[in-house]
């Protein structure tokens, strides 16, 4: 017999829901976890982003709000102050998290493990004893890392997220490689405070998974905020000066007090010596699984960051390990195929189902349809007119396979569309709904009502 | 004066072929050498070049038609030259030859032109054909429904419910549905208990599903688009030319051919020994080109297997013609190896490999693939341990050749570990018995056994 019937390895946003529902289902369930519950999403990653973004905005509003009769003399900010209020949040949260699992009656073993077989684990504690345990099915929820590839210097003034968010103070100037997600949210927050922020990424554009019309909005958001970004070339001849880091982009020399690395993230399977248990690993250190995210080793399940083909975020890591809970406990369980997404820049973008970008590539024929902002009453009223949301539909069906939503608000406005989407409505639907008046969600109607080229509020075309 | 373009004769027996793709369209301009078209045979498909220069005024027969071989499928000419509007009637076979001009080399020049590609509107050779037979009916669609009776106002409904309203009992004059008719139905099949997502429904009118042939796998058993569109991929798709002409000769042949079975086993150890030696001397030989050889040698030896039966008569072949079957994307194509038996073991492999790669690439004419008089099936390669195969009509056998296996094997009374090859022997019974089917299996086994025999052969 097993130690146990289900051990879950990391404590984040996929392997915690993942302990809980297997211990719900009535599963003997540990949990190991190395470093501090809540993962990366919580310590080093959504939570504590978010928090500095609020930060960062009530500063920006307080400063900014004299076209709204608000004047406001001698707005300052505290940027350790700031970092302490994040730090509270965090741990308030992470013993959340270990509060949770106990009320479950999960076990709570603190160490790092790696694989001694299928069904086999050794674990380092804290205190340097090792600790042998064994289960009937394991799930890998260890998640990843920053990527820091290996030209880069390897100096204080080059940090990854996670570094920077232990910052007490901003750096003036801060150089960014990397204008994917974590380097276009660290690029407002920090740029509503002030520092001057140049962004440099290789690709043609920043967030190329969006389509083009959104990134345009958030593009010309940034770069009035006073963000340089560099883009359709690589940063080349990092150099790490007295007090600045240095580069070159074509032939111009960018610097910075500080670099900061968000070109991508790198999965945490390689201390977990996965070849012991026959877990296939591809080239870059994935794991691929199937739907209910089984290994090719029947015991061992995996999710979140570490899994091949990933969309690493924390959303989709809860779902995939509550689902390999439960067909570890022999259900048939159901993966949900369509995982919003949620950008937290200045301004926000929300993201679900098919891009016009994407359906192009797969060669989908789609109809899209947009309604900006700034038509809308209660955007005006909020002085929040950038922006607008999108429908990608099917043309014949009018089904509705996509959405993208660029605004304020725009990451909780992205769950109408997700559910829309889910659950297979036209766009009719959509359109026949109705949204409350004045609210940001109306732009959804108008939008599907642009679709057939019936909205009421923009003119005739 | 404008020319026809005309369906070739590919081969000696083809009839008849389809033009999977034009590769111009009416108006194009043609040079001579140009590819007109693709055309799809019993056996092959094939580019068809343009003989002629000028454009291409007309095309009659579209793609995918089946058509006897000499059919006018268009005009090539100057531009602005008149055309037939309809296609005039196939070409009349040329008139019957001499006897002696019947004797068609094997490869006739107009399809020499490796690879693949023939000229088009020259009259192929033609070997006493007789009246082009009317091209077959593509696959029947789904039988046509008996003329429904029905009002207007309950067709709508059964539309706008997606549902199949054949299914309907009418209780109007005649049998005719009325509305009622459909409402008693859609309440008593479960109908109104469907749940079905908005888009499912519209993607079910749009492709014509029966709703209520569509099991959900949604929330509850919602019905969602992933559900429609397995219900449209459930309809009949005809099956590709290669696959029907496939199912028609295994029927063929499961039908006319009582088929017996004898399966020995041969300890390919040594033979392997060797062959990795003539491997290090720079000998490439396959486990296949020894079981052929084997093969070759054995009909020799017994020439009843190399024979073939209509119930009446039976026929020694002469020569081993010896077919081996390859699998290709989607189905399974049998070159031929003329007149085996004159080949050196060297010469048998280049040939095997040559006809190997000329099927896995698509390129073997159609008069590569007939007349083989007994077939090798091998899966070595497959990791089986035994199959049988189905003889091919117009043979009496084929053998089917598994993977090599190490076994514990008694050998003086020992147990050794020895590489063991199953193969199964198909033989039509009605001119091979029971012993000299297992004489014919066992001569082969020896052979593969007899390591003198392949000194001396290789």
């Amino acid at each position: 017999m097993y130690d146990f019937d289900i051990i879950v390895i990391g404590a984040g946003p996929g392997g915690y829901p993942a302990a809980i529902r297997a211990a719900q289902l009535g599963k003997k369930t540990a949990i190991i976890e190395k470093e501090a519950f809540g993962g990366t999403c919580l310590n080093w990653g959504c939570i504590p982003t978010k928090t500095l973004i609020a930060s960062a905005e009530r500063y920006h509003h307080a400063a900014h709000s004299e076209a709204f009769g608000v004047t406001a003399k001698s707005v300052s900010f505290n940027y350790a102050k700031m970092a302490a209020r994040k730090a509270e949040i965090v741990s308030k949260l992470s013993g959340g998290v270990q509060m949770l699992l106990k009320s479950n009656g999960v076990e709570i073993i603190k160490g790092a493990a790696r694989f001694e077989g299928p069904n086999r684990l050794s674990i380092v504690q804290p205190d340097g004893t090792k600790r042998w345990l064994s289960a009937t099915s394991i799930i890998i929820a260890a998640g990843s890392d920053s990527a820091m590839p290996g030209f880069l210097p390897k100096d204080k003034r080059v940090i990854d997220s996670r570094a920077f968010l232990d910052l007490t103070e901003l750096p003036k100037n801060l150089l960014i490689l990397g204008g994917g997600v974590i380097g276009c949210e660290f690029a407002c927050m920090a740029a509503a405070l002030g520092t001057k922020v140049t962004v440099v990424e290789m690709l043609e554009d920043i967030v190329v998974v969006l389509d083009r019309d959104v990134r345009r909005v958030l593009r010309k958001r940034m770069e009035s905020l006073g963000i340089t970004l560099l883009t359709g070339a690589p940063l080349t001849d990092i150099a790490v000066k007295k007090d600045t880091v240095t580069g070159t982009y074509k032939d111009q020399t960018v610097e910075g007090d500080i670099l900061l690395v968000a070109v991508g993230r790198k999965p945490n399977t390689a201390a977990l010596d996965l070849a012991r248990a026959g877990v296939k690993v591809d080239e870059r250190g994935t794991i691929p699984v199937n739907a209910q995210g089984r290994t090719n080793i029947a015991s061992i399940f995996a999710v979140g960051d570490l899994v091949t083909g990933s969309i690493q975020l924390a959303h989709a890591a809860t779902q995939q390990g509550v689902a390999a809970a439960e067909a570890a406990a022999g259900l048939k369980s159901k993966v949900e195929k369509v995982c919003p997404s949620c950008i937290f820049t200045s301004p926000e973008i929300g993201l679900a189902g098919l891009t016009e970008t994407k359906a192009q590539q797969l060669g989908i024929s789609v109809k899209t349809a947009v309604f900006p902002f700034s038509v809308l009453g209660k955007a005006m009223a909020a002085g929040e007119t950038d922006g607008f949301v999108k429908w990608v539909a099917d043309p014949v069906t009018g089904q509705v396979l996509g959405a993208q939503a660029v605004g304020c608000h725009a990451t909780d406005l992205i769950s109408e569309a997700a559910i829309a989407i889910r659950n297979e409505l036209t766009i009719d639907e959509v359109g026949n709904t109705i949204h409350c008046h004045p609210t940001l969600s109306e732009a959804w109607m108008e939008a599907a009502h642009a679709f057939h080229n019936t909205c009421i509020h923009l003119p005739k075309r | 004066m404008a020319q026809a373009v005309i369906f070739p004769k590919l081969g000696q027996t083809m009839e008849e072929g389809a033009i999977v793709k034009w590769l111009k369209k009416e108006g194009d301009p043609v040079a001579k050498g140009d590819i007109l078209f693709e055309i799809e045979t019993d056996k092959a498909n094939l580019e068809v070049e343009s003989f002629f220069e000028g454009v291409l005024l007309k095309i009659y027969v579209r793609e995918g038609i089946t058509v006897p071989v000499n059919t006018v499928v268009g005009y090539v000419g100057a531009a602005g030259e008149k055309v037939p509007n309809q296609a005039p009637k196939a070409e009349a076979p040329a008139p019957a030859p001499a006897p002696a001009a019947a004797a068609v080399p094997a490869t006739s020049p107009a399809i020499s032109a490796a690879p693949a590609r023939v000229p088009a509107a020259v009259p192929a050779p033609v070997a006493a054909v007789p009246a082009p037979r009317p091209a077959p009916q593509p696959v029947a669609a789904l039988a046509p429904e008996a003329r429904l009776i029905i009002s207007p106002r309950a067709k709508a409904l059964a539309k706008d419910a997606c549902i199949n309203p054949s299914r309907v009992t009418g209780t109007g004059p005649n049998g005719r549905i009325v509305e009622k008719d459909v409402q008693t139905y859609l309440a008593s099949s479960g109908y109104n208990a469907l749940h079905i997502t908005p888009a499912a429904k519209r993607l079910a009118a749009e492709k014509e599903i029966d709703i209520l042939t569509v099991r959900g796998s949604g929330d509850a058993g919602r019905i969602m688009v992933e559900d429609v569109e397995r219900a449209v991929r459930r309809r009949p798709v005809p099956l590709s030319r290669m696959r029907q002409i496939i199912a028609r000769r295994l029927v063929e042949s499961k039908q006319t051919i009582p088929h017996f079975y004898v399966t020995v086993k041969a300890d390919i150890t040594d033979l392997m020994t060797y062959r990795a030696d003539l491997k290090a001397k720079g000998f490439n030989y396959s486990v296949n080109d020894f079981v052929l050889e084997a093969v070759i040698l054995s009909l020799e030896e017994f020439p009843i297997v190399n024979s073939v039966t209509d119930g009446l008569t039976v026929s020694w072949r002469g020569d081993v013609d010896l077919g081996m079957a390859v699998s290709v994307e989607n189905g399974l194509v049998v070159p031929v190896i003329r007149a085996a038996q004159t080949l050196t073991l060297k010469e048998l492999n280049a040939q095997t490999k040559a006809l190997a790669e000329k099927a896995r690439t698509g390129k073997l004419t159609p008069d590569e693939m007939v007349g083989s008089s007994f077939t090798v099936s091998n899966m070595g390669m497959m990791s089986v341990d035994q199959f049988m195969a189905i003889i091919n009509p117009g043979e009496a056998g084929i053998l089917a050749v598994s993977t090599g296996r190490q076994v514990p094997a008694v050998v003086n009374g020992e147990i050794k570990v020895r590489t063991v090859m199953a193969m199964t022997l198909s033989v039509d019974h009605r001119i091979v018995d029971g012993s000299v089917g297992a004489q014919f299996a066992n001569a082969i086994k020896s052979k593969l056994e007899n390591l003198e025999l392949w000194k001396a052969l290789v």
